[in-house]
């Protein structure tokens, strides 16, 4: 044992303190409230740091601490198995979000002033993914991405190739680039999920009306189901496979951060991902060409939908002892001027009413359905997260077996029904 | 009791309430959960043995399973082989032997998960362009994209890995063999491969037999290098039990149905060690 003379020890306890203390910009008031603020996305951590500093300038009294952390939608539920549940939140508007919602441990927001703003389709696609009773509103969307084709608008004009209406036109330019020697697509299958924007897409407007309210009505009896996976995607998963059949050469050891950069340098034509691969696209290289346009998935452009998601969700903690003060903070951000300059800077769709229209040249081949309300949610948000579609459908890709990849995601369906039957009746 | 045996068992005092708080109170919340439709958060109720019959139908763990064994027996055998010739090597009147036995020591000291990282660069660029150059067609993709071969891949990082701890371990038990067994069995005029099955082998049979039960116990439980290699993939092709385990307790909400899973798995490994010590060391010597 080793023991610590009284001086020196408390000269040690002294200099620690000073330390802490002259962290602190500030030391703390005498009642003064702390918001904890739990904040998903790595992307965004200075944008809010700097919305942060303008709101506690505006807000005496009140401080706000910014936490993000590497895999959030875990790090979340040990929060809440802890019982720390965070004052306000950002989240991914995904499936793992509508089963905390379902679960109530987020607070009611439906009689915020700003709830009346959200744009209804948009809050329709987030409630659809869970909350904890028909009358609540567990989440506000604060800013949306769009899944779409990116493209190089001047490869299209060198090839005298112009944005594809329909999915014939769409194979067309495809068989055009590829007969001029150039990728059409680049694809990055390394990475499991950039198989799903595609497959999302397709599925949003070629599965028959309400397929997952039919198939959770079925419960967990699958050989008299009205619908499945089975019967009502062959179309999907046929075009899913013509559409990677366009992969370039080596595209199975290729990340997303490769395909970025790829994509960035003029390396192909087309690029199966959405708004949110834009500034991860320009990073790699700022004089990137982007364009981009929606899925034409049928023949008819009066089908065409963009998929759309709550790519940041505004919440608060269901019994948060700062009520008000979190209530002020959200309604903050779910401002007019906070989510028109958020948007720009992180090239995100506003979600709600008065917003100003999103400028970046890159996004103006989905904006006008974004405020047309032609959209629809992601397919995947609507399947349990145990669920491992995108390693299913990145299986599928590479070995092109439609049946098996079809059967399995039935049989994983049915099989978690059959194990959580409370979630089969919701 | 005399007093100084006494003292003796205070001092295991603060090990073993250590060892009950983190272990074993953990362990059986676990096992508790397991009996629960429990997802990690908000409200749950007892099911019974429910998540376990669920467990035997479900076809994505019961080819985990498979995988991890193929995986961990594949790597036991190769791990033991290699390391029992390098420790030889490094036994043998070789010029540097301290300083080959410290190279050879290197990649135990490095993070799996970093020797992963490095190793998937080499699997998905260096290797490829390898392949093109010499012509081999399934060299010429990543290995790790190969639904068939990506495994083999990770059966290699972990190898080269785990190797040195085994050599480690063998080299000790080497030294302990007497030099007079070596110079009998030369004047009786045995030759080397005799000498290795009649004196080596038997003689370091305890530090084989831990070495087998130490390298299968582990890779039985490998995740770290496999979440930098392959994330499980292509699909699910190379998803171990702790994966699955992980994915579907943390990350999919259903920690009660994983829990049953780690308890299977934890008697699981426990059979698979017990039998394995009770036959290996049936066929140590004894001396």
């Amino acid at each position: 044992m080793f023991h610590l003379k009284q001086g020196p020890a408390k000269a040690l306890s002294a200099a620690l303190a000073a330390a802490l203390l002259t962290s602190c910009a500030a030391p703390p008031a005498e009642n003064e409230v702390t918001l904890d603020f739990f904040q998903f996305k790595p992307e965004a951590v200075q944008e809010f740091a700097g919305l942060i500093d303008e709101f506690e300038a505006a807000n005496p009294g009140i401080r706000v601490l910014q936490n993000n952390v590497p895999d959030p939608d875990t790090a979340i539920r040990t929060l809440l198995v802890k019982n720390k549940t965070p004052d306000v939140l950002t989240l991914n508007g995904n499936a793992s979000f509508g089963l905390l919602a379902e679960a109530c441990v987020f607070a009611d927001l439906s009689q915020e002033p700003s709830a009346k703003e959200v744009l209804p389709a948009v809050q329709d696609i987030l409630n659809a993914n869970g909350r904890c009773s028909d009358t609540e509103i567990n989440g506000l969307p604060m800013a949306n991405n769009a899944s779409g084709i990116l493209y190089n608008p001047e490869i299209f004009a060198k090839y005298g190739v112009s944005a594809p209406q329909t999915w014939d036109e769409l194979i067309a330019a495809a068989e055009t680039f590829k007969a001029n020697g150039v990728a059409p697509f680049y694809m990055t299958l390394k990475d499991a999920w950039t198989t799903s924007p595609a497959l999302v897409n397709l599925a949003a407007q070629l599965q028959p009306d309400g397929f997952f309210d039919r198939l959770r009505a079925a419960g967990t009896d699958r050989n008299n189901s009205p619908v499945s996976f089975s019967k009502d995607y062959q179309e999907v998963a046929d075009k899913l496979l013509q559409l990677f059949k366009y992969a370039q050469p080596g595209a199975v050891g290729v990340d997303y951060a490769s395909g970025n950069k790829a994509f960035a340098d003029g390396k192909a034509a087309m690029y199966l991902n959405g708004s949110f691969a834009v500034p991860a696209i320009r990073a790699a290289n700022p004089d990137a060409k982007i364009a981009s346009f929606p899925y034409p998935v049928t023949n008819n452009p009066a089908n065409t939908t963009v998929v759309s998601g709550v790519d940041v969700t505004l919440t608060m903690g269901r019994e948060t002892p700062h009520r008000a003060e979190a209530q002020k903070f959200v309604n903050f951000l779910m401002s007019k001027e906070v989510i028109d300059k958020y948007t720009k800077n992180q090239s995100a769709f506003a979600p709600i009413r008065s917003a100003a229209p999103q400028q970046d040249p890159a996004l103006q081949g989905m904006a006008s359905y974004f405020t047309a309300g032609r959209l629809d949610g992601y397919m995947d948000h609507q399947l349990p997260p145990s669920i491992p579609l995108v390693n299913i459908t990145q299986q599928f890709v590479l070995d092109g077996d439609k049946a098996r990849f079809l059967n399995t995601l039935d049989n994983e369906w049915f099989k978690i029904a059959a194990r959580t039957p409370k979630r089969g009746d919701q | 009791m005399t007093h100084s045996s006494k003292a003796f068992y205070w001092m295991a005092v603060p090990a073993l309430l250590l060892f009950v708080t983190l272990h074993t109170i953990p362990a059986l919340t676990g096992v508790f959960f397991s009996l629960t439709d429990y997802a990690g958060y908000g409200k749950w109720t007892f099911v019974g043995l429910e998540n376990y019959f669920s467990l035997f139908k479900d076809d994505r763990v019961l080819s985990s399973y498979s995988f991890t064994f193929l995986f961990a027996v594949t790597t036991t055998i190769i791990v033991n082989v290699l390391a029992l010739a390098i420790a030889m090597l490094l036994n043998a009147k070789i010029r540097f032997q301290t300083a080959f036995r410290g190279i050879f020591f290197i990649p135990n000291v490095l993070a799996i998960l970093i020797i992963g990282y490095v190793f998937n660069f080499i699997f998905s660029n260096s290797l490829p362009l390898l392949g093109q150059w010499a012509g081999i067609e399934w060299l010429s993709t990543s290995i790790l994209a190969n639904e068939d071969l990506a495994w083999l891949g990770i059966v290699a990082v972990s190898a080269w890995q785990s190797i040195a701890f085994s050599v480690i371990l063998y080299l000790a038990g080497l030294q302990t063999i007497p030099a007079d067994l070596y110079e009998a069995a030369d004047l009786d005029g045995a030759g080397y491969w005799r000498q290795f099955r009649s004196i080596t082998f038997p003689m370091i049979g305890a530090f084989f037999t831990i070495n087998m039960v130490l390298a299968l116990k582990g890779f039985l439980q490998a995740f770290d290098q496999i979440v930098a290699l392959t994330g499980g993939g292509p699909g699910t092709s190379t998803e171990s039990v702790a994966m699955v385990i992980f994915r579907g307790g943390f990350q999919g909400g259903e920690y009660g149905y994983q829990m049953a899973n780690s308890v299977v798995y934890l008697l699981v490994i426990v059979a698979v060690s017990v039998i394995q010590l009770r036959t290996l060391q049936r066929k140590e010597a004894d001396f």
